[in-house]
């Protein structure tokens, strides 16, 4: 059965069809060659390679960057003798700016919690790095190194404010000690007066009674008397308002001295508990480090093994 | 027109065939996989706070999970570890039978190097039990397998086999393996099995007689070991020292080294007096 088309309609439809055609894929190999330019296909690109005892964390595609710019990604890995062997490829025109000497290292854009990338450290040789060669690598360090090395660096510092405290603590004791033992011979104080007194009164009376001729001796003396009687109230009067002024220092010291005391209660908690609050959050941490998305990011450096030490062969490594 | 057709298809699909993402399965963690990797966390944690009772109670339990669920690798590192902490407690048997679980399993797919591991181990736990045949059978193994895969614990294996020679009264050989554990050591940066390879070689001068020759590297043990922070290890090269500087006539230098060992294994002992022998052995 055959279907007879209008003539008119469908002239030239076969040229119509076979333009579309060709155009579409004009369209999809300039697609392609616009990939390929933007992927870097047509830049050359030269190998260089490290090698590392542990890959964690280094994924095949990641980039590799030179002063923060990126120059090439990491190409392949492969397991050699001594670890992982590494390998980048970077864009040839780059090589020129990496020192012989150079050092690549596991980083993150931005501190913890960035893209890994592969680091390259430029080093101090004149001459630079050659197609195929080896550079030396620099794991990068885990959370949990930092937050043992801050633990490390704080304790000390924890221990000398406890310390620090607990001597202010003590001189605040001995401070209220001195202050009350003051106190009581001021309390003396009057009754000495008292007796000096007496004993002036006595003095004269006993003057008066040994001789006339004596006046003159008594009358100064009577006068020293005077001035020692008018003297010594005024004394007496300094003195109480010293002693009020010392008592109400002794007061104020005990009440410090107790509030010192009372710090460094509640201050003994919080040092302790700081300590406490330190170990959980290794433990939080910990906990993070399994969650997802924060997994890839902290991973261990080590497989959590204890080590494999020799000496335990002496017999001696029991205690420990 | 039917060509170019074609050939248009051929490039389209060349586009959308691109590598199709796998589901790993990753995520579907099981029960037991929980467990397993709690009661590795928790021994771990035992481990740094210096419960070695508990760590090795709960090493025990991740081995028994390890065991249930086949996984060969964590069988291996956990046995490993359950035979440290065991030779820590002084328990040599429960530190063999451990490692047993690998030693002596042939229908599990150890790699080489748990294999390796696991034997260093077990020469380890058997010389410092003073069996210097088994140890020198099992130390043979290591390097052996170790030779064949270029391992990291060569060091520590020419280490345990100059301890052995040692042992045994051939100096020379224990001198000469040390010093080629001391050059591996060096190469491959590994300062704990340096300071060991160093006080062996130390020790088998000494015994050679050559005292005044053994102080250097029992020095630069003692350097490496305070820098590494091992009481042991500094009480081991002080008491070295000591009895090597006694021997070659410096009687002030072994009074001093002497003193030191002493105040370092007092402090060890919690401020108690200690053992004079330890310093004199």
């Amino acid at each position: 059965m055959s279907i007879a088309l209008p003539t008119k309609r469908f002239a030239g439809i076969v040229a119509k069809v076979n333009a579309f055609l060709l155009i579409a894929f004009v369209l999809v190999i300039a697609f392609l060659g616009l990939v390929a330019y933007k992927q870097g296909w047509f830049v050359h690109q030269s190998p260089i390679h490290f090698v590392t005892a542990n890959a964690l964390g280094i994924n095949k595609g990641m980039p590799v960057k030179l002063h923060g710019f990126t120059i090439g990604s990491v190409s392949s890995m492969e397991l050699a003798p001594g670890g992982v062997d590494v390998r980048l490829q970077i864009g040839s025109e780059y090589l020129a700016r990496i020192p012989q000497d150079s050092r690549a290292k596991n980083a993150r854009e931005s501190g913890l919690v960035g893209a890994a990338v592969i680091d390259i450290l430029p080093g101090k040789a004149e001459n630079a790095i050659s197609e195929g060669a080896q550079i030396s690598f620099e794991p990068a360090r885990g959370i949990s190194e930092i937050i043992d090395d801050f633990r490390r660096q704080a304790m000390p510092a924890f221990n000398e404010l406890k310390t620090a405290m607990s001597q202010v603590g003590r001189s605040g004791e001995d401070i209220t000690q001195i202050l009350a033992s003051l106190r009581k011979e001021v309390d003396q104080l009057p009754a000495t007066h008292r007796a000096i007194r007496k004993l002036v009164e006595e003095a004269a009376v006993a003057t008066t009674n040994v001789s006339k001729q004596a006046a003159a001796t008594l009358s100064a003396v009577e006068k020293v008397s005077k001035t020692v009687d008018k003297t010594i109230p005024e004394v007496s009067e300094k003195l109480v308002n010293s002693l009020q002024s010392i008592d109400a220092a002794a007061v104020q010291a005990k009440k410090t001295g107790e509030e010192v005391r009372l710090t460094l209660r509640a201050a003994r908690p919080l040092v302790e508990h700081s300590e406490v609050a330190a170990r959980e959050a290794g433990d939080v941490l910990g906990a993070a480090k399994r969650v997802w998305p924060l997994s890839d990011s902290f991973k261990e450096t080590s497989d959590g093994m204890l080590p494999i030490d020799s000496f335990e062969a002496e017999g001696k490594g029991r205690s420990r | 027109m039917r060509w170019l057709a074609a050939g248009l298809v051929v490039v389209l699909a060349g586009c959308g065939g691109g590598k199709a993402t796998t589901n790993s399965g990753g995520g579907n963690t099981s029960l037991a996989q929980s467990r397993l990797t709690q009661a590795e966390t928790r021994a771990a944690g035992f481990t740094k706070s210096g419960d070695y009772q508990n760590a090795a109670r709960q090493y025990a339990e991740a081995l028994r999970i390890a065991t249930t669920l086949e996984n060969a690798d964590a069988i291996a590192a956990n046995a490993i570890n359950l035979s440290v902490v065991s030779q820590w407690l002084g328990r040599d048997d429960d530190a063999r039978a451990a490692l047993d679980a690998v030693l002596t399993d042939t229908h599990t797919a150890f790699s080489e190097h748990r294999k390796i591991q696991a034997e260093l181990r077990r020469a380890i736990v058997e010389l410092g039990g003073g069996n210097t045949g088994a140890a020198a059978v099992w130390a043979g193994q290591a390097q052996q397998r170790c030779n064949a895969t270029s391992c990291e614990y060569a060091a520590g294996i020419l280490n345990v086999r100059a301890q052995i020679e040692l042992e045994s009264g051939r100096n020379a050989e224990a001198a000469q393996l040390a010093q080629s554990a001391a050059d591996r050591s060096r190469s491959t940066g590994s300062q704990v099995e340096l300071a060991n390879a160093l006080r062996t070689l130390g020790r088998a001068r000494h015994a050679q007689g050559q005292y005044a020759a053994a102080m250097e590297p029992l020095k630069q043990a003692l350097e490496i070991d305070r820098e590494m922070g091992d009481p042991r290890k500094i009480l081991a090269d002080l008491a070295d020292l000591s009895r090597s500087a006694d021997a070659a006539g410096d009687a002030a230098a072994a009074r001093d080294y002497k003193e030191r060992g002493l105040a370092v294994s007092r402090a060890m002992n919690g401020g108690r007096s200690a053992p004079e022998a330890s310093l004199t052995r």
